[in-house]
Formats: C-alpha cells, sequence, structure tokens
C-alpha cells in the first residue's frame, strides 16, 4: 500500500488512491461479508450444538458413574455404621469409602451417643466440609420423604454441579436408611472440563478456518465476476474516449458474456454509425470545397468585367442611362460581396480539411498592424497604442485577416474611436482591440465566434459574410494561439489576441504530421 | 521592348479568357491569348510577348509544365493565374520558375499592376558595375556574368541581385525585398522571395547549397556578401 510520505500531495494520493480501491472492492466486499455471514452461522450452529451433545454425554456418564459408586459405598460402608457412631468409626468409615476407584472425597455426617454432631471427612480434598456443600442440597438429603407406593425409600441420592475457584466439582449426598449417618461426596469435574475445552477450541479453530475459506471463495467468485466487468469497463472507457474499434473477447455462454456480446454489437452499431456520419460531412465538406473553386471561375470572368463598369461608372458619370446606372452599381458591389463571401467559404473549408498551413515570416507586429489600417483607410478611425520593435514569427497574411476582421467588426458593431493596443506577455503577443460601442449582450458573448451567427434574427443584414470572426479565430488557433471575447467594465467589447512570439515548431508539427 | 506591352495570356476558360483580354486590353497592353498550353508554346515562338500570363489548370500539359519548358529556354517574364491559393500550388509554381503569381478571382487592375511591376524590372536605372568574387553584375548592360560567362537571369532574378548588391554585406527582409523587386505590398507572400534566391543561387553560386554570395540571414531575410 502506499507509503505515508508526509505532504499534503502524498497524503491526497493515498486517500484517492484508497478510495478508488473501496469503490471498485464495493461489490468484493460485500460478497466476502455475505459469505462470511454464511460460513460463520453455519460453523458456529454446527459447533454449538456438538459441543452441547459431547459436554451433556462426557457429564452424564462421569456422574453417573461416580453416582453408582457413592451409593455402592454408602451401602457397603456406611450402612454398616452404628447409629450413634464414635468419631474414629466415622473417620475410618470415611477414608475407606474415599478409596473407591472413583476418586471423591467424602463427608460423613452423624450424632454420636451423647448426641452431639460429630462429622470426618476423607482428607484427599482439603478441609471438604459441611460449608462446601450448598445448602439446599443439604436440606434436600436430609428431608425425610413419605414411603407410598410410588416412593419406595424415605431418603434419596441429591446431587449438584457447583463450580468453585474456577473448578467445577459434583457434589452429592444421601442419608443411610434407618441408620443416621448422612453422606456427602464432592468429586472434582476437572478432567473433563478441560477435555470440554479443548474440544471448544478445537471448534473454534474450525470455525475459523470456515470462515477464511469462505472469504477466500468469496474471493475467488468476486474475481470471476468482477474481471469481466472491470474488463467491461476499461473498455466502456475506451469507447468513451473515442477509441470505436473497442471490442471485448466473447468466452463463455453465462450472463456476462451476454453482455460483452452487446457491448461488442453496440461498438460495432456505433462505430458504424461514426464512420456514416464523418462519411456524409466528409462528403458535405468536399461538396463545399468543390463548389466555391466551381463558383470561382464564373466569379473571375464577372470579376474582370465589372471593372470595366466601375471605370465607366467613375469615367463618364452622368454619360450612362440615368435607368442603367444604378443597377451597374448593384452589380458591381454585389459582385464584390460574392468575391469576399466564396473567399471566406474557401478559407473556412480550408480549416475544416486541415489543409490550412502557415507561411511563417519574420514580421515587425506593429508595423503589421500599422499596414492592415492603412490598406484599409481606417487610420483615422482607428487609436494604435503599439511601439515598433515588437517581432514574431507568424503568418503575415493570416494575422492581417484576423485583424482585419477583429477591427472591422468592432468598427461596424461598436463604433470608432477603436483602440488597438500590443505589448508582450511571456513568449505571446497579445492585442487587445477595443471598441466604445454598447459591449456585447451576456447571451451573445458564447456564440461571437460561431459561423452565420447573428445577434438576432430581426437584425437587418451586415455587410459581412458572417464568417468573418470564425476565421479570425481559426487563424489563431493554427498559429497556437487564442481570441477571447469580454465586455470591458468601461464600456464597449474587447477582443483579445494572443500569438506566440514564434509559431515555426508548431508548423513544423503540422508538416509533419501531414506527411504521416 | 516595344512600348506597348505585348502580353500572351493562357487559359482555357473561355468566359475567362474574355473577361481578362477585355480587361487588360482596357489596360492599354496588346493581349495574344491561347486555350491550351500546347497552343500558347507555339505562339510565343511566333509572337515573342514580352510577358506571359499562365493559367495553371490547362487541360493537356499543365500550367507549370508550360512554365518549366518556357524556362528551358527563355527567361521572359511569367505571371501566374491559379485558381487555388492552396498552398502547395504556389509553392510547385514559384519552383518551376513563375516569376509571380495571382489567385483568382483577379481584379483587372491587380494584374494589371503586376504586369507592369515585372516588366519594370527589367529597365535599367545606374551605369555602374559591381563586383563580388567571380561576379560582374554590369548595371549599364544589365548582365551579369560569372568566371566570364553571361548568365541567363529572369527580370526578376536580376531585379533581386541589383537591390541586394546595391547594399553589400546588409541583411535585407523578405518583406523589404518584397517591396523592392515585386512591389508587392506588406502582405506579399515571403515564398516568392524563397523561390527567387533559390534560382537565383543555382546560377550564381558555385556550389547552391552552401552559398557563400547570397547568405541566409537568420531571422532576417538575406544579404549579398563579397566571397573572403
Amino acid at each position: 500500500m502506499t507509503q505515508a510520505q508526509g505532504g499534503v500531495r502524498g497524503w491526497a494520493a493515498a486517500r484517492k488512491g484508497h478510495l478508488s480501491r473501496l469503490r471498485f472492492t464495493s461489490l468484493r466486499l460485500r460478497l466476502v461479508v455475505v459469505f462470511g455471514l454464511v460460513a460463520l452461522t453455519a460453523a458456529v450452529s454446527a459447533s454449538g450444538i456438538a459441543y452441547w451433545l459431547n459436554r451433556e454425554a462426557v457429564l452424564t456418564r462421569t456422574q453417573d458413574a461416580v453416582l453408582r459408586d457413592f451409593q455402592q459405598e454408602m451401602q457397603n460402608r456406611a450402612g454398616l455404621l452404628r447409629t450413634h457412631p464414635e468419631q474414629y468409626e466415622l473417620q475410618r468409615t470415611a477414608r475407606e469409602m474415599a478409596t473407591s476407584s472413583q476418586r471423591f472425597s467424602v463427608l460423613l455426617v452423624a450424632q454420636d451417643s451423647d448426641g452431639t454432631d460429630i462429622s470426618a471427612n476423607s482428607g484427599a480434598l482439603n478441609g471438604f466440609s459441611l460449608q462446601d456443600v450448598p445448602k439446599s442440597l443439604r436440606t434436600a438429603v436430609n428431608e425425610e420423604q413419605k414411603v407410598d407406593s410410588n416412593n419406595k425409600y424415605a431418603y434419596h441420592l441429591y446431587w449438584q454441579r457447583v463450580v468453585e475457584d474456577g473448578t467445577p466439582y459434583l457434589v452429592a449426598g444421601t442419608q443411610v436408611i434407618n441408620g443416621g449417618t448422612t453422606g456427602y461426596m464432592l468429586k472434582s469435574l476437572e478432567p473433563e472440563a478441560k477435555d470440554l475445552n479443548s474440544l471448544a477450541w478445537s471448534l473454534g479453530i474450525a470455525t475459523g478456518l470456515a470462515l477464511i475459506g469462505s472469504a477466500l471463495l468469496a474471493q475467488a467468485a468476486a474475481t470471476t465476476v468482477l474481471k469481466p466487468v472491470h474488463r467491461l469497463g476499461v473498455a466502456a472507457r475506451r469507447l468513451g474516449e473515442g477509441k470505436l474499434d473497442t471490442r471485448l473477447q466473447v468466452s463463455g455462454t453465462d450472463e456476462l458474456a451476454d453482455l460483452s456480446r452487446t457491448f461488442n454489437d453496440a461498438a460495432e452499431a456505433l462505430e458504424k454509425r461514426v464512420d456514416d456520419m464523418a462519411g456524409r460531412d466528409e462528403a458535405s465538406r468536399r461538396f463545399v470545397a468543390d463548389m466555391s473553386h466551381e463558383l470561382r471561375t464564373p466569379l473571375t470572368a464577372i470579376t474582370a468585367v465589372t471593372e470595366i463598369l466601375e471605370e465607366e461608372l467613375e469615367a463618364e458619370s452622368g454619360s450612362m442611362d440615368p435607368m442603367i446606372e444604378p443597377a451597374v452599381r448593384l452589380v458591381v458591389s454585389e459582385t464584390r460581396r460574392l468575391n469576399d463571401l466564396v473567399e471566406n467559404l474557401m478559407e473556412v473549408t480550408r480549416f475544416d480539411a486541415g489543409t490550412a498551413r502557415l507561411v511563417l515570416d519574420d514580421v515587425d507586429v506593429a508595423d503589421q498592424i500599422t499596414a492592415c489600417i492603412d490598406a484599409r483607410a481606417w487610420l483615422d478611425a482607428v487609436d494604435l497604442d503599439a511601439e515598433r520593435g515588437i517581432h514574431a514569427r507568424l503568418d503575415p497574411r493570416r494575422l492581417d485577416v484576423i485583424l482585419a476582421n477583429l477591427i472591422g467588426n468592432a468598427l461596424k458593431h461598436g463604433g470608432s474611436p477603436v483602440k488597438v493596443s500590443v505589448r508582450m506577455a511571456d513568449h505571446e503577443v497579445v492585442i487587445e482591440v477595443r471598441d466604445h460601442g454598447p459591449g456585447i449582450p451576456e447571451d451573445v458573448l458564447p456564440h461571437v465566434f460561431d459561423r452565420f451567427y447573428k445577434a438576432s434574427a430581426s437584425r437587418p443584414r451586415s455587410e459581412g459574410s458572417g464568417l468573418g470572426l470564425s476565421i479570425a479565430l481559426e487563424n489563431a488557433h493554427i498559429h497556437g494561439g487564442e481570441i477571447t471575447a469580454a465586455n470591458s467594465p468601461e464600456g464597449g467589447a474587447v477582443f483579445t489576441l494572443r500569438l506566440p512570439r514564434d509559431a515555426s515548431e508548431l508548423a513544423q508539427e503540422g508538416e509533419e504530421k501531414k506527411s504521416t | 521592348m516595344s512600348p506597348v506591352p505585348s502580353l500572351l495570356l493562357i487559359e482555357d476558360d473561355d468566359a475567362i479568357r474574355t473577361a481578362l483580354e477585355l480587361s487588360l486590353t482596357r489596360q492599354g497592353h496588346r493581349v495574344a491569348t491561347a486555350a491550351t498550353g500546347e497552343d500558347g508554346l507555339k505562339l510565343l515562338r511566333e509572337q515573342r510577348p514580352d510577358l506571359i500570363v499562365l493559367d495553371v489548370m490547362l487541360p493537356g500539359i499543365d500550367g507549370f509544365e508550360v512554365c518549366r519548358r518556357i524556362r528551358r529556354t527563355d527567361q521572359l517574364p511569367i505571371i501566374l493565374l491559379t485558381a487555388r491559393s492552396d498552398d502547395i500550388d504556389v509553392v510547385v509554381g514559384l519552383e518551376s520558375g513563375a516569376d509571380d503569381y495571382v489567385v483568382k478571382p483577379v481584379q483587372g487592375r491587380v494584374l494589371d499592376a503586376r504586369i507592369r511591376a515585372v516588366l519594370r524590372r527589367g529597365e535599367r536605372e545606374a551605369n555602374d558595375a559591381a563586383t563580388f568574387g567571380s561576379l560582374v553584375i554590369d548595371r549599364a548592360a544589365m548582365t551579369v556574368t560569372k568566371n566570364g560567362e553571361d548568365l541567363q537571369l529572369t527580370p526578376t532574378e536580376l531585379r533581386l541581385l541589383l537591390e541586394l548588391s546595391r547594399r553589400p554585406g546588409q541583411a535585407l527582409s523578405r518583406q523589404q525585398l518584397l517591396r523592392l523587386v515585386w512591389e508587392h505590398d506588406y502582405l506579399g507572400d515571403s515564398r516568392l522571395v524563397d523561390a527567387c534566391v533559390q534560382r537565383l543561387r543555382a546560377k550564381v553560386e558555385d556550389v547552391p547549397s552552401s552559398p557563400t554570395l547570397i547568405r541566409t540571414v537568420r531571422g532576417v531575410g538575406y544579404r549579398l556578401d563579397t566571397p573572403q
């Protein structure tokens, strides 16, 4: 198990491992507990019954033998005593009686001729006296019973088991009929108790063994169930990670094999479905790519001639038919829009197909921004806060696309002045574009980079293609950079572009991926 | 060179060919047209135009192959007209010897500007000569000789060498060279410079793979050195 390593991390790791282990084994734990309980119940009841029966058998046999002997001795020896014996006679008889094979101590009680109570013991057990005999037993022994057809004798033999100082004893007593001498015997049951104790121990050990055996069995059973379950879990996780070719080996005909087969069928169906969808997706992408290529050919011809029309408009304004002039203007402006749209569409299909490549160059970021703003005649509307000398290795054309889209978007939706600032952070160039408009509504914020996302359906058709910010984001991603949109606390939307200072490693990786 | 530049436009699509012919004629060029590469090469031998505008996607032999065949014998400027701005096309086009390229759909004004920029590269502007090792650049005659032998350079290669030789030992960035030689704005494709430098090295260097004259300055651009 994990050793305590000191430090919060080690502790946390150990704790985590422990928890996951517990969770993983919960079924195992339950199986072990159930098996254990069953084994315990069976073993304990069997042992208990065996112990009890044995105990009764052993004790009864010993007791019967002793009592029979004692009775015999009483008849043979104490019965021969006079009604009022002397002390020494009593003593001798007691000793004689104790010599029997059963090795019990004897206590004889009688009244001598003077009427005083005398007693004598065999002496084998230290000081066996009347105090050792329970009072209830003495009463029962001394009680004279009526003699009738059911009861032939006035006195009976009584016995009782007592425990003194942890040792069990058998005490018995009886009175000689018409004799007056009362005899008690005391027999240690220690050997029997020892036998029973060792029996109890062996039964206990057997129970323990049964428990251990059941635990092992439970483990084995749990393993046979849990291993396939675990395999299934691993396979399901792999499937979830997108490895759709994951299959389980099916062996046997049990429920788990059924489950594995079901899993395989499901995985196969899923793989097929995903393949179908990917194929359809691919086909539609190819269609869009082909379509935009095809659109270019007529568009090239149209663009070339619209320029002639445009020049005509500029050069000889007024000479054209006033009915036709707006139509020509519309054709010219819409052709330009169509050009932009097709251009953006092609850009998007290149990103989707993964064929977009970086053409890297070393550029001065501030120069690039200035040139970008200048080329689009935005110099008056943009407030640039950038120092020359921030060099970066990136694709200037793609940087221009990003900047044009971000600044253009800010000008369109936020209104001037648009503030553009550049700073360095670690290995990144951070360019912030902030406008002074109303900002972006919170519910629109997560969707600003979505393709063709319009803030509201009722909003008038805007100039853009609806692809601008999405293309800007893709261009940032291909550099290994990112664009985030937020609202400034001072009002207005802020788009933050982060680009690595040197994108060449990423470009190389892309090339390698392409070549493999 | 005639006062009105004569162009040869090789383009297979009728509509584009007609539209570009219209547009370029309006810009003041004399335009001859061909619909296939084979026709174009035949016309080239007959008419000797000042410049060729060449579509990449042609039936039969494609634009790249036409470009390579022209370059075998001729150094006249070629502008590629590519329908796809896919990067691989551009690279192949530049390697096959094109001086510049434009992506369809192209505005006639842009194409005109490119054509004029390429044609300007052959104009002389100074009357002196410079020597770099065994290389002699005669700015008066607009010729370059290596070990006394005339080198066949395209106008673009010649202009690049002239611009570099005007600032010997000084590194020029790709963007600077694009402005000076190609007259492109800030978004010029730096691969134009790289491809042209490769072609130039193949002609002027003793060992093109380890150049001693046109040196690469990492993180900046290129520089012309006098060999030690």
